[in-house]
């Protein structure tokens, strides 16, 4: 009999048995992962994420004023790394000699929005790293001079239900370094992790934030987007481990699926592809029980 | 040598209307299945999947309004149509085209060999409206009318929920609609087509799968390759699964039948004995 791998039941059942954390601040530790770079992890050697959420009023774009925004960032950091400084904290992610591509995410209706983008390059130059060697972009940071010559990497975008993948992951969003995307599609895009392997990513990545300010948790046709299925959940994940951040927003997203439509409805396409990343690839954490959550700030509706 | 020629976009645009309302059109975009990623990133698999051919798509904008937008695929046939409606029959029912459905701002229908997707960035009564009438503006102007898969006509129809029919090509869609197995163990990838139906009875709901396959000896094989995975105890019968409910398959001429949920042995072997009669009798035929 041929030995079934994973099921879409028994990875929802995984995602859904994850204790809740705590919210005090640990600190580094060197935990490593060869294609993710170093891993924040707690003493007891979990993987360490934090979610921070403000109950600030989203603007026209999506997101929260941009002070808000850069206070939730410089709060998740300084949690993350356990460092009261934030500059100081950003200048053990990169270092003045980097050359830094933030990885962003345009899609129509929900983007990774300009205030994201702009609080952590605001970061990163204040770690020392010259303006013309920090670059934004998606689609085209293949050929993008300062993706192609870059040292370090951030990975932000936000979560959304995804009709292919399952949902749209900080995982998925280096599918854009590849030259044909569409090649990793078997599946339901099951060994997107693979990618994190290349030589363009392999490594370089510093910090993943996934943006949670109004995620999409349902979709419906082709661009699998409706108001109707997204809410103003206000909140960033930030982690070294984008495999981590991911199985925490897919909590999150799961969660909320829940609370609307009032049953365990299993997402459209079975996103297995981050468990398949910590079991398959060995790229992150995907467990919650080897997870620590530390949630900061606005916790109504938090969901974990 | 000759290049491949593109098809035409220009008789699939003409279906769809240059205003809504007081909402102005923007420039066309077309795509084909290469291109299609750059518009709607994975979901394009979907649409992959059932061999789609051509997309126009024609935005609305007003200033302060939602944008309106249509997208018009050329499936290459009635069957493609069908199936790709099929994939997505969250709503309620608008009477437009063959078949349609609307909800949350989203309509979408098939006619001939076209499915429509005629979408709303926001519902609001006066987006609502203007959806459906883009929608039975582009339904009037597309000529004629195209026949359903042959393959539904083996469903039997007695349970059957005939609003719930999907149609398809790929496992992946198969697993969307109801997961099997991670790995093709029903061959899709061999197969010509199939048609997954629920079934409603007194026992709770059950699904019938049929996959027809270009020569007996591959339905053969994917059959076995099924019960191998699935039903290891079954020895050709019906298998109670683990949450109780059984399952059975079998392998008809050119076609392989699976019941899976049933709430009893009887209830399985029962609709795969309807199947089999349709498969070599007459057959009630479907609207």
């Amino acid at each position: 009999m041929k030995k079934r791998t994973i099921t879409r039941r028994d990875f929802l059942k995984a995602a859904a048995a994850a204790p809740l954390a705590g919210a005090a601040i640990p600190v580094l530790r060197g935990a490593a992962s060869a294609a993710a770079g170093p891993a924040a992890t707690s003493p007891d050697g979990k993987v360490r994420v934090v979610l921070v959420r403000d109950p600030s009023p989203l603007g026209p774009g999506g997101a929260p004023p941009a002070e808000v925004v850069q206070r939730m960032l410089d709060d998740g950091v300084r949690a993350l790394l356990g460092e009261a400084d934030v500059v100081k904290a950003w200048k053990t992610l990169v270092k003045p000699e980097d050359t830094v591509g933030i990885k962003t995410n345009r899609w129509r209706y929900i983007p990774t929005t300009a205030e994201v983008e702009q609080a952590l390059k605001r970061r990163v130059l204040d770690a020392g790293v010259a303006e013309d060697r920090v670059g934004i972009d998606d689609q085209g940071v293949l050929r993008n001079p300062v993706f192609r010559n870059a040292t370090a990497l951030v990975n932000a975008r936000p979560m959304r239900s995804h009709h292919w993948a399952g949902v749209g992951s900080l995982i998925k969003n280096y599918i854009m370094f590849t030259p044909q995307p569409s090649a990793w599609h078997d599946d339901t895009c099951a060994d997107l992790a693979k990618i994190w392997f290349l030589p363009a990513v392999k490594g370089k990545t510093r910090l993943n934030v996934l943006v949670m300010f109004t995620p999409l948790f349902h979709g419906v046709g082709p661009h699998h987007y409706a108001r109707e299925y997204t809410w103003e959940y206000k909140g960033l994940i930030l982690s070294r481990d984008p495999v981590a951040a991911d199985a925490t927003g897919l909590r999150v997203i799961q969660a909320k699926r829940r609370e609307f439509f009032g049953d365990d409805r299993p997402l459209q396409m079975t996103p297995h592809h981050i468990q398949l990343a910590d079991t398959r690839h060995h790229l992150g954490v995907s467990d919650p029980a080897r997870i620590e959550l530390v949630k900061l700030g606005w916790g109504e509706g938090a969901l974990i | 040598m000759s290049r491949p020629q593109k098809p035409d976009p220009g008789p699939l645009a003409s279906f769809i209307p240059r205003t809504a309302g007081p909402w102005l059109s923007e420039a066309d975009q077309v795509f084909d299945a290469a291109s299609i990623f750059s518009y709607i990133d994975g979901a394009g698999e979907v649409y992959r999947s059932y061999n789609m051919k051509l997309l126009v798509a024609r935005r609305f904008h007003k200033d302060g309004k939602p944008d309106l937008v249509v997208d018009a695929f050329d499936m290459g046939s009635p069957a493609d149509a069908f199936g790709v409606f099929t994939h997505d029959l969250d709503g309620e029912d608008a009477g437009i085209g063959q078949g349609s459905n609307y909800k949350a701002g989203l309509l979408s229908f098939w006619k001939d060999r076209y499915f429509l997707s005629v979408y709303a960035e926001e519902e609001t009564p006066e987006t609502k409206a203007l959806v459906l009438g883009l929608g039975r503006a582009v339904a009037a102007a597309i000529p004629g009318e195209g026949k359903k898969p042959e393959l539904l006509d083996l469903l039997p129809p007695a349970g059957l929920e005939a609003g719930k029919v999907r149609y398809f090509r790929s496992f992946s869609i198969l697993n969307y609609h109801h997961f099997v197995a991670d790995a093709d163990i029903l061959r899709l990838d061999q197969a010509e087509d199939a048609v997954l139906a629920p079934y409603e009875g007194g026992g709770g709901q059950s699904d019938l799968l049929i996959v027809r396959y270009g020569q007996e000896a591959k339905a053969g094989l994917a059959a076995g390759s099924f019960r191998e995975a699935c039903l290891p105890n079954s020895k050709g019968k019906a298998q109670r699964m683990k949450n109780g409910r059984w399952t059975a398959c079998r392998a008809l001429a050119r076609y392989v039948a699976v019941v899976f949920d049933a709430a009893s042995a009887k209830e399985a072997e029962t609709r795969l004995d309807a199947v089999s009669r349709l498969a070599t009798g007459p057959r009630p035929g479907w609207k």
